[in-house]
């Protein structure tokens, strides 16, 4: 063998060694490409030893890439260490949007979960009508309120839970449940987020109603009686106050009986006045009854 | 070789100067000064505007700080690498590991911390 043949035989030889070192580094990176930070710690510490290991030499131009094992292990060792941090990173990255849109669908979720209870709690029904007239959101209330079965309300046509209330108003239905009659106040309102869509508010007023009527016929009941005790007043007052006047235009009556008689009539007069102010307070308080909608009880 | 050090805001400025080679010569030194003076308070910019040359232990000095610097989990940036460094770096992919800015203000720009979303 030449000193030529055994100078390229240790060329070879360290050019495979070097190879090798190089497959393992690879293998190794490789490894800990999962995470980011301790590849990018190996890579570099892998660049320092081999940085050191190639001594004071130039890697300029000047100096071809394939002359020296050592060299050409850091030219290939760099290739995959560079591809594979850029790698692992897009993957980083990649994981960190998934995790974030992970976690804002579940926050998503969480509070159309806490919505849903929300609208489940209430007593007032609830629906959002789409541009078609068909219900396509209602919490329980709403159905039970419109008298529309839960499992039919969604895809319902609107009139199935407004009856005749009109787009955009407010008016009342009647609908029959637990064995009587409740009034439901229904508000129809644009949903601003999608055009031609709708909120529908429906709250049971029967109650309300109630209590309300109540009071209307109480009143009606009061003024009546008063009614009543204007007339008993005035048909005595009047005759009381006729004979007074009767009694002072008599010839010989006695002068205190004359005195007497006018003390009664100017007193049965206030008397008058004051009922006659208060049939009018009566008559003032139907008409207000009659105002609040019982007609038939103020007059 | 000197080695200046200059404090912009939040970040640490080291520029070697004085000489446009980093090689085995002065790399040892180098590197001890400027290792010496990061301390994990602040982010770093390298200012290697002044390099024309650097060997394979000036390439190491840049590693040890780019190392030094991201154990105390803080971020390093090598602004103004000349060409001639840059072919080298391009050479072993350094360029692909390394964060480089084209100057010092591009440098500070990437290390600026995010500013926070306003509240709608």
């Amino acid at each position: 063998m030449t000193r030529n043949d055994a100078t390229g035989e240790d060329t070879i030889g360290e050019g495979l060694e070097e190879l090798c070192r190089v497959h393992d580094i690879g293998l190794d990176l490789i490894r800990h490409s999962d995470d980011v930070e301790d590849l990018l710690d190996r890579i570099l510490d892998e660049y320092e030893e081999r940085l050191a290991g190639l001594g004071d030499a130039p890697l300029d131009a000047g100096e071809t890439t394939g002359e020296r094992a050592p060299m050409r292990g850091l030219v290939m060792f760099a290739a995959q260490a560079a591809a594979l941090k850029e790698k692992a990173t897009a993957a980083a990255s990649l994981r960190a949007s998934n995790d974030a849109l992970r976690a804002a669908l579940a926050e998503e979720e969480r509070g159309r979960r806490r919505l849903d209870a929300v609208l489940a709690a209430l007593d007032a029904g609830i629906a959002v009508v789409d541009g078609e007239g068909r219900v396509r959101h209602a919490n329980r209330a709403a159905a039970r309120l419109a008298g529309v079965p839960e499992e039919g309300v969604i895809g319902a046509e609107v009139r199935a839970l407004v009856g005749d209330v009109a787009s955009g108003g407010d008016g009342a239905i009647e609908r029959s449940r637990d064995g009587g009659t409740r009034t439901v106040l229904v508000s129809r309102r644009p949903l601003r987020s999608e055009p031609g869509a709708e909120v529908v508010l429906l709250s049971d007023v029967t109650d309300h109603e109630h209590e309300r009527r109540g009071r209307l016929e109480r009143l009606a009941e009061t003024m009546r009686t008063l009614s009543t005790l204007c007339h008993k007043i005035n048909n005595p007052l009047t005759s009381l106050m006729g004979r007074a006047q009767l009694l002072r235009r008599y010839e010989g009556v006695d002068e205190r009986v004359v005195k007497a008689a006018e003390v009664i009539e100017e007193s049965a007069r206030c008397i008058a006045d004051d009922v006659r102010e208060l049939a009018r307070t009566v008559k003032d308080g139907r008409r207000d009854a009659l105002d609040a909608g019982d007609g038939e009880d103020a007059r | 070789m000197n080695v200046s050090i200059e404090r912009l805001g939040a970040v640490l400025v080291i520029r070697p100067e004085g000489g446009d080679t980093l090689d085995g010569a002065c790399a040892g030194d180098v590197k001890r000064r400027v290792l010496a003076a990061i301390d994990g308070g602040c982010d770093v910019v390298v200012d290697l505007g002044a390099l024309e040359f650097v060997d394979s232990a000036g390439l190491g000095v840049m590693v040890s700080v780019f190392k030094a610097v991201r154990r105390y989990g803080r971020r390093a940036v090598f602004a103004r690498t000349r060409p001639a460094l840059r072919r080298i770096m391009r050479i072993i992919q350094l360029d692909r590991i390394f964060v480089l800015a084209d100057d010092v203000d591009a440098a500070l720009a990437i290390l600026a911390p995010e500013p926070i979303a306003a509240a709608d």
